[in-house]
């Protein structure tokens, strides 16, 4: 079938790379993005780095940090515009307020969102005085509400031992803020593993961070306090009672798939696309929303280049169908707090101590690598630059390939 | 068009170099190098994935 009509639900980064894709791929066709963000794609991993920790290398207040250029792909663009709902048979996608958008492709791609601990649509809004119980990070919004918050230097509860709650907790630390953190596992074990994890903590808890466990953490309603005007308060499932000036959850992503419900594309709440992004022929999702196949299972793989390796594939597989080449997924992820920064190629959490290490300039610098049960291999760069490509050889090859000399591209 | 580098922004991710590494590439001590500042034609399309993808925004097309 020829596609004359694609619209393209979602203007996060999957969104910008479907369409720039589209067009790279030939799509001269009539091109809309539709996105309930008021603004151009921007990067979110900058809102919880350089915005958050107020530097950049420019020596600014990193307020720019997260801007990215804008589009090129000439899509009519529908912004602070809301999906509401989808109609798979008769091709339409419904806007909120009453519009509607004839499509022969649609590209899925409507991300995820900050999941919250308050229970209940009420206790999320903010009091009149603005007084907000539970600060989420998820859009330059939030980032801009965080900030400002930080400036005055509260106490801080952050919730979550995550990548996002690490860089959280350091960024507020290095405000000056006194910063508790919970989490009942030592922070970023579970994505990383124990060594790396390990790395990250011991460097934390030399800045001052505190690490609080004791089960699973409930926001206490505000009007249940008396005398709580001044701060927010945590109990933990052990009893444990914290309190602070502000509560900041990092608590993990939730898919934005609710404008979904009755398209009959979502399998058991998710929406698992094929190696090439597909749910029907003429249906793609990529990003945050998509389960897609990895080495390791169907999964959703809430990461930067993640959402950009899928979208590119997802474009092609969208024009081109079964001709389209598949997927072949392999993870980076970086993080940085506490003066540490690490990216890291393959699979995480890896097990144990690491099979390779290379020291580099200082003691804090060193390149890592792990053999997995699996037969694949994990690089990790702590404090140390290397080329990506790099990276991912000695993740591939292992440690020969560095003194291989790197192809050269014609 | 032209490709330029905010040098202080850049932190070495080369997400840029695997998008066009015809065009960039980050030298051993993690540093990028624009090869072919002046682009135009495929390498156009090259430069703008290769200035989309940098989660850091460190790199930017100007008229040459
Ligand atoms: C603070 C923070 C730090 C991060 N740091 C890192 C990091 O260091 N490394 C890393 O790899 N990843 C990081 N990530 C994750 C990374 O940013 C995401 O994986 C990526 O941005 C996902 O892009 P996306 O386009 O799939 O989704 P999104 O960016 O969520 O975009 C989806 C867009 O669709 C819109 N939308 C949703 N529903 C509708 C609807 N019904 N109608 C219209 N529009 C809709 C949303 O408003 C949103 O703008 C971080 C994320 C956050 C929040
Ligand atoms: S992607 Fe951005 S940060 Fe990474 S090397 Fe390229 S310009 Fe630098």
């Amino acid at each position: 079938m020829t596609m004359r009509r694609i619209v393209v639900v979602g203007n996060g980064i999957a969104g910008l790379t479907a369409c720039d894709s589209l067009r790279s791929a030939g799509f001269d066709g009539e091109l809309t993005v539709v996105g309930a963000e008021r603004h151009h794609p921007y990067s979110r991993p900058a809102l919880s780095k350089a915005l958050l920790h107020g530097v950049n290398g420019n020596g600014d207040d990193g307020l720019q940090a997260h801007e990215l250029p804008e589009p090129t792909h000439e899509a009519t663009e529908l912004l602070g515009v809301n999906v509401s709902g989808l109609d798979v048979e008769a091709r339409v996608v419904r806007l909120d307020g009453g519009g509607e958008l004839p499509y022969d492709g649609l590209v899925i791609a409507s991300g995820s969102r900050a999941k919250r601990l308050a229970p209940t649509e009420g206790a999320r809004e903010p009091r009149d005085d603005g007084f907000a119980p539970e600060l989420t990070l998820r859009t330059i919004e939030d980032a801009i509400t965080l900030k400002q918050r930080v400036a005055a230097r509260p106490s801080v509860i952050v919730v979550g031992g995550g990548p996002l709650g690490m860089e959280v907790a350091s960024g507020c630390l290095q405000a000056g803020c006194d910063v508790t953190l919970v989490s009942d596992v030592q922070p970023l074990s579970r994505q990383l593993g124990d060594h790396l994890s390990g790395m990250f903590t011991a460097a934390a808890a030399r800045r001052g961070l505190r690490v609080v466990g004791g089960g699973k953490a409930r926001l206490i309603d505000f009007d249940e306090g008396a005398g709580f005007d001044a701060g927010a308060r945590v109990v933990l499932a052990d009893g444990t009672q914290l309190e602070a000036d502000l509560v900041v959850t990092a608590i993990g992503d939730e898919p934005n798939t609710g404008w979904l419900a009755g398209s009959t594309l979502l399998v058991d709440g998710s929406l698992r696309v094929d190696t090439r992004g597909r749910l029907r022929p003429e249906i793609v999702a990529a990003g945050d929303v998509a389960s897609f196949p990895t080495r390791r299972g169907v999964q959703r793989v809430p990461l930067w280049t993640s959402a950009i390796d899928q979208a590119k594939v997802a474009a092609v597989g969208l024009l081109r169908g079964d001709a389209a080449p598949e997927l072949n997924f392999q993870p980076y992820f970086w993080t940085e707090g506490f003066g540490l920064s690490l990216k890291s190629v393959g699979f995480t959490p890896v097990a144990g101590a690491p099979d390779y290490r290379e020291p580099g300039k200082d003691p804090e610098s060193m390149l890592l690598r792990w053999e997995n049960g699996d037969g694949s291999g994990t690089a990790a760069a702590v404090n140390y630059r290397i080329p990506i490509p790099k990276l991912r050889r000695l993740a591939d090859v292992g440690p020969g390939a560095l003194r291989l000399a790197a192809p050269v591209s014609v | 068009m032209r490709i330029e580098l905010d040098r202080p922004r850049c932190e070495g991710h080369g997400l840029c170099e695997e998008a066009a590494p015809r065009l960039m590439h980050l030298d051993d001590d993690g540093e990028l190098l624009i090869d072919v500042p002046e682009v135009d034609g495929a390498d156009l399309d090259a430069a703008k994935a290769a200035v989309r993808v940098c989660p850091v925004a460190a790199l930017r097309l100007a008229a040459a």
